[in-house]
């Protein structure tokens, strides 16, 4: 996840203004050490080189190299970086994107729902590729900041306001993000996905996120969505179309569709859900998910009906 | 400097050094109010304080050595990297450079023999030490702050910190705080007051210009955090609203009041060490400082400016557009006084006949590293630049570039400079360059791919990462680059230990140096100098005329004082002399005040009001006791 | 070289007043005294600033349920302190001229004054604790929070006044000299801090 590899017009543009801005830095700094080269090598003679011993050259010279040059290098990336690039890179005005999402920040999660069709999903944030996106950015506890460094630069979400940040992406890829302010004990596990797919298969997945919760298939299934519903899980958690209507943690309601649990902590296969439903601080010391007292058994069943939840 | 001291000096030397003189042992020390045993006394504090720093930073090394660590659990990590941040900023470089450095040497470069106010000067290092180990009790039991150096809120609320980590943290600086003011108000008024008359202000020291820039600083930088710490803690002991945006508050008023103190922050670190270059350059140069009325004027630009930049530490949060290009517009003037410098410095090592010994080494060094961090800092001031990459380990280098880089070498290269005034010792000159390249060279494998690391998208502040995203290599360096520079600490430290006790004598002026400091014994007597100096010009030693006059005044009896304990007191712009001040000696007050202050404090964090409210009120009765001996009775 | 005193031997109001004559630079503790000041005005400023900032993120202010100030004692009590600052500067002019007994007497009128002020000042404020509580929303924290400040620095002020008071009347040395200047000087400081306090306390019903 490196601004280094833009998939934006947005991040382009900044990467290409690093590459600049590293020459100049370069520059001034081989030629400061050239400077000091000359010092080691003329150590014996006072003075200058050409100059020789004159206060008003030594003058010339800091005013120069201290004021002059820099006054006109700054005074460039000032226009072109705070003028120019920053002019382009802006927040966009709120109609002019093809599709709006809003992303809440939790500690250590992050919540993405889509308004339009009410589609509610978590850690992962599909959008169409070659769109431009309107990201709504907020918090539901402490400062959180979304960054996915591919696409565009980061945002901060702030409680009791709403921060905005276009999102394009070039082309159809997965692009990682992760917090990007300390946010507290699991800041380090808070990672997430952008993935931009061509607009029909995009369409696809968000008709499909809009539908309620599949049936649970199979007897252990259904035996796992009943332990679920009668205990604590159903306080929590959201699994749309079903009495669970929890908003403390993410929604389930897709959870199979998903490619990682725990925000990228670990791959969605059964064995990690398993893990993590058992025991959340084993692998994520720190997580608001308390451990269950519940039986193997029940914990198998709830793994299966989750599994089935695509 | 005279080699055989006449009769009559002799005499006025044995009653100088009975009036001046502290009592002996441990007493001596706890009361002392003279400025050298405070400075060396917050230095050893500084060095112990930089020590458990340095553990902290291994500790976190250690933990991000390879992905998935194990080394430290989030709780812990996060804890450590408060405290890292905390204690190198509040309890190491500022002690050591305003508290040893400054405290030592600026009464020495003006000519004078103590402090405006010495014992202010002593509560001023009794309150440091209490507030560091008031801070550092928090770790016991796993207390200590964990919301980083900024302490952002609301994470820092009682909502989702309920425990008392943020209280230490709040108390704790407001404590420290009180250290840190003392201090500058000591340094300006002393500047204004006890420099030697006819050091006209244009006579005085660079070192002293960088301290009088620092100190105006912090009178006005302080009370932004105190304002900051006061209404967080209003808002987690007594339940107030001011950062809680469901009843009225607001989020970013505690960044804004934070980073108001916090940017002028970063430049009372680096100022010090400006001050610190410009005192070892002319020195090892052999020439007088290139545009030395520039440079002064730049020190003080850089500190004013200063003040305007802060939001610049905000550009991510959703603030208007306006509002962040003024910020980063006022963020680029300030390069400009920091260039004049930087050139004003380089041109005087070209145009003077250089001896690259230890201490103008370690300036060399500071030079690079501070064109390097400075190089990266503005980088930041190109917005979409910094929305980019803020809050990721290419901030974590530019700082450690600006702040290990710019303002610890110097203070490294201070203490091999001045180690021979101190302790009347020479360091090993061989060992000493050989801790300046492994330093130098173990700070930049450090530091460096950390620019690297923060361009491949590593975020700052956290305490694992996984393998598979690129950034295992280069933690991996990172690391191994931190015990290279841990063992290039050690180095000098060994180094100075073992001086200290083998090193040659250095006599006065080892160095050939161009202020007022070199012209007294090493180490100096109690008071400084046995006559106040003549001065004519900012390179006192330089003045042959001058140094010779003062040992004449000293035969003849003139400018000795030594009807007590005495200094001069000058005006404030042309230093003509006004009047004699008769100084405090050591006293109990200082220890006992900043052990009454730091009941109060414990107490609040325990909030237990009425015993609070007590310790107050003894404060109250210290400070009668303190002020009921008048100098006239003295 | 010149005639340089040893000022602090001065003792008594001849002594006092010739060596405040001659003297061409300000004492220590007055330099000392100033910059404590300035950094205690700043942080008044702090909170001041943080009071509009609030103001300026907030629809209703006060919010719905806190009444608007009331003006008038306020402000009336406001110029009692600034009245008070009259003998404050009297006392200062008869000190420098070697006058210690006037000066005694000018600073326990204007203490009489300050300390009135105080009493009439917590009086008011523990009326409002009646009818709100810091607690209830950022304003009302805003609101206690200046005037807490405030009145803790006048409290400070009275304990000041006190030990002035009584190291004057063992009679006026140079030292005590600078301890009433700087006196004079915090007090014009309190009150200057009481005016912009009260205004901004009083803003919403200006």
């Amino acid at each position: 996840m490196s601004p280094l590899h833009p998939h934006s017009p947005d991040s382009h543009d900044i990467a290409t203004l690093w590459w600049w801005m590293l020459l100049a830095a370069g520059i001034v700094f081989l030629g400061a050490v050239a400077l000091l080269l000359i010092g080691w090598f003329r150590r014996g003679e006072p003075g200058l080189p050409f100059f020789g011993e004159s206060e008003r050259a030594n003058l010339g010279l800091v005013i120069t190299f201290g004021m002059g040059i820099p006054i006109v290098v700054l005074v460039a990336l000032f226009i072109v970086s705070d003028l120019y690039v920053l002019g382009k890179t802006d927040a966009p005005t709120s109609n002019s994107t093809g599709l709006t999402v809003t992303v809440v920040g939790h500690q250590w999660w992050w919540e993405a729902r889509y308004p339009a069709g009410g589609a509610v999903t978590a850690n992962e944030i599909h959008i169409p590729a070659r769109t431009p996106v309107n990201l709504l950015a907020r918090t539901a506890d402490v400062i959180h900041s979304f960054w996915v460094p591919e696409l565009n630069r980061k945002i901060d979400m702030i409680p009791g306001q709403t921060n905005r940040i276009e999102l394009y992406a070039e082309e159809a890829g997965t692009y990682r993000g992760q917090c990007a302010e300390f946010c507290g004990l699991q800041h380090a596990h808070m990672a997430f996905r952008v993935i931009a797919e061509p607009r029909p298969e995009f369409e696809r997945w968000l008709s499909a996120s809009e539908r309620p919760a599949r049936a649970p298939d199979g007897a252990e299934a259904s035996e796992g969505r009943r332990v679920f519903m009668e205990n604590a899980c159903a306080g929590c958690h959201t699994i749309a179309g079903t009495p669970a209507q929890g908003t403390v943690g993410p929604d389930l309601t897709h959870l199979a569709s998903r490619q990682t649990l725990a925000a990228l902590t670990v791959p969605n296969d059964r064995r990690e859900l398993g893990r993590w439903i058992r025991n959340p601080q084993e692998i994520k010391p720190g997580a608001k998910m308390p451990g269950l007292e519940l039986s193997n058994a029940q914990f198998h069943a709830i793994v299966t009906y989750l599994a089935g939840l695509r | 400097m005279a080699v055989a001291v006449p009769e009559a000096s002799r005499e006025r030397l044995e009653r100088l050094e009975r009036i001046w003189r502290e009592p002996p042992g441990v007493i001596g020390w706890i009361t002392t109010t003279n400025h050298k045993r405070i400075g060396i006394l917050y230095f050893f504090t500084a060095l112990a304080f930089f020590a458990a720093g340095g553990v902290e930073a291994l500790l976190i090394r250690t933990q991000l050595i390879g992905p998935n660590g194990t080394v430290l659990s989030p709780v812990e990590f996060n804890q450590v990297m408060t405290m890292h941040g905390v204690t190198m900023i509040f309890l190491f470089v500022i002690p050591m450079s305003a508290g040893a450095f400054g405290n030592y040497l600026l009464p020495l470069m003006i000519g004078a023999r103590d402090m405006a106010f010495p014992r202010m000067n002593a509560l001023s290092y009794w309150i440091y030490l209490c507030s560091g180990i008031f801070m550092y009790v928090s770790l016991l039991g796993g207390n200590a702050p964990n919301a980083g150096w900024f302490d952002y809120v609301p994470l820092a609320s009682k909502t989702f910190s309920p425990g008392p980590g943020i209280d230490f943290y709040a108390l704790g600086l407001l404590f420290n705080g009180i250290s840190t003011l003392a201090t500058a108000i000591n340094f300006i008024v002393t500047i204004f007051k006890l420099r030697a008359p006819g050091m006209s202000l244009n006579r005085m020291p660079l070192f002293c210009f960088a301290f009088l820039a620092v100190s105006f600083a912090l009178v006005f930088a302080l009370p932004a955090l105190n304002a900051a710490l006061i209404l967080l803690e209003l808002d987690r002991l007594l339940g107030f609203h001011f950062y809680d945006v469901f009843r009225g508050g607001d989020t970013i008023l505690w960044q804004n009041l934070f980073w108001i103190f916090g940017h002028p922050e970063v430049y009372i670190i680096i100022l010090p060490a400006f001050g610190i270059a410009t005192a070892i350059i002319p020195t090892f140069v052999r020439r007088r400082m290139v545009a030395f009325p520039l440079v002064a004027l730049a020190e003080i630009l850089v500190a004013l400016i200063g003040f305007g930049v802060w939001a610049h530490h905000m550009f991510a949060v959703g603030l208007s557009t306006i509002t962040t290009i003024y910020f980063a517009g006022v963020s680029l003037i300030i390069v400009i006084p920091s260039g004049i410098q930087l050139f004003s410095w380089i041109t005087t090592i070209v145009t003077g006949t250089p001896r690259f010994k230890t201490p103008l080494l370690w300036i060399i060094g500071f030079i690079i590293l501070f064109i390097l961090g400075g190089l990266s800092g503005v980088m930041f001031a190109a917005i979409p630049f910094d929305q980019q990459l803020t809050d990721t380990y290419f901030v974590v280098a530019h700082f450690h570039y600006v702040i290990f880089g710019a303002a610890v070498f110097p203070l490294l290269g201070g203490m091999y400079y001045w180690f021979p005034k101190v302790t009347g010792r020479m360091y090993h000159e061989r060992w000493g360059q050989a801790s300046f390249w492994l330093t130098f060279v173990g700070m930049n494998v450090t530091f460096f791919p950390m620019h690297i690391l923060g361009l491949d998208g590593m975020p700052r502040r956290d305490y694992t990462y996984s393998p598979g995203l690129g950034w295992t290599g280069l933690n991996l360096i990172e690391s191994l680059g931190a015990y290279l520079l841990a063992a290039g600490l050690g180095m000098v430290v060994v180094n100075l230990l073992v001086s200290l006790f083998r090193g040659e004598p250095a006599g006065a002026d080892p160095f050939g140096g161009d202020t007022l400091e070199w012209s007294t014994t090493s180490p100096p007597p109690e008071y400084n100098f046995p006559v106040i100096p003549t001065v004519s010009s900012p390179y006192p030693m330089w003045d042959e005329e001058d140094r010779e006059r003062d040992a004449a005044n000293l035969e003849r009896g003139e400018k000795v004082l030594e009807q007590g304990h005495e200094t001069p007191a000058s005006t404030l712009v042309d230093a003509e002399w006004d009047e004699i001040l008769e100084m405090p000696s050591g006293s109990p007050w200082p220890p006992l005040l900043a052990l009454a202050l730091a009941g109060v404090f414990a107490l609040v964090l325990l909030k237990q009001w009425l015993a609070a409210a007590i310790f107050i009120a003894l404060i109250a009765l210290v400070l009668v006791a303190w002020h009921a001996k008048e100098p006239a009775e003295a | 070289m010149g005639e340089v005193t040893r000022s602090m031997e001065a003792r008594g109001g001849g002594a006092v007043a010739a060596v405040e004559r001659q003297r061409r630079a300000q004492p220590s503790g007055w330099w000392g005294a100033l910059l404590l000041i300035a950094s205690e005005a700043a942080l008044f400023g702090c909170l001041i600033a943080t009071y509009f900032y609030l103001r300026f993120k907030s629809g209703t202010w006060p919010p719905d349920g806190i009444e608007k100030p009331s003006v008038t004692l306020p402000l009336v009590f406001t110029a009692m302190l600034l009245a008070g600052c009259l003998p404050v500067a009297a006392a200062v002019r008869a000190a420098k001229a070697g006058l210690a007994k006037r000066a005694w007497w000018l600073l326990a009128l204007a203490a009489a004054v300050q300390a009135t002020y105080l009493g009439l000042q917590i009086n008011l404020l523990v009326d409002n604790l009646d009818s709100f509580s810091p607690r209830v929303d950022a304003y009302a924290s805003a609101y206690y929070a200046l005037l807490g400040l405030h009145h803790a620095h006048v409290a400070i002020g009275l304990a000041f006044d006190l030990w002035v008071l009584a190291a004057l009347a063992r009679g006026l040395t140079a030292y005590r000299l600078t301890a009433v200047r700087i006196l004079g000087l915090y007090w014009y400081f309190v009150s200057a801090m009481a005016v912009l306090v009260v205004l901004t306390q009083l803003y919403p019903s200006l």
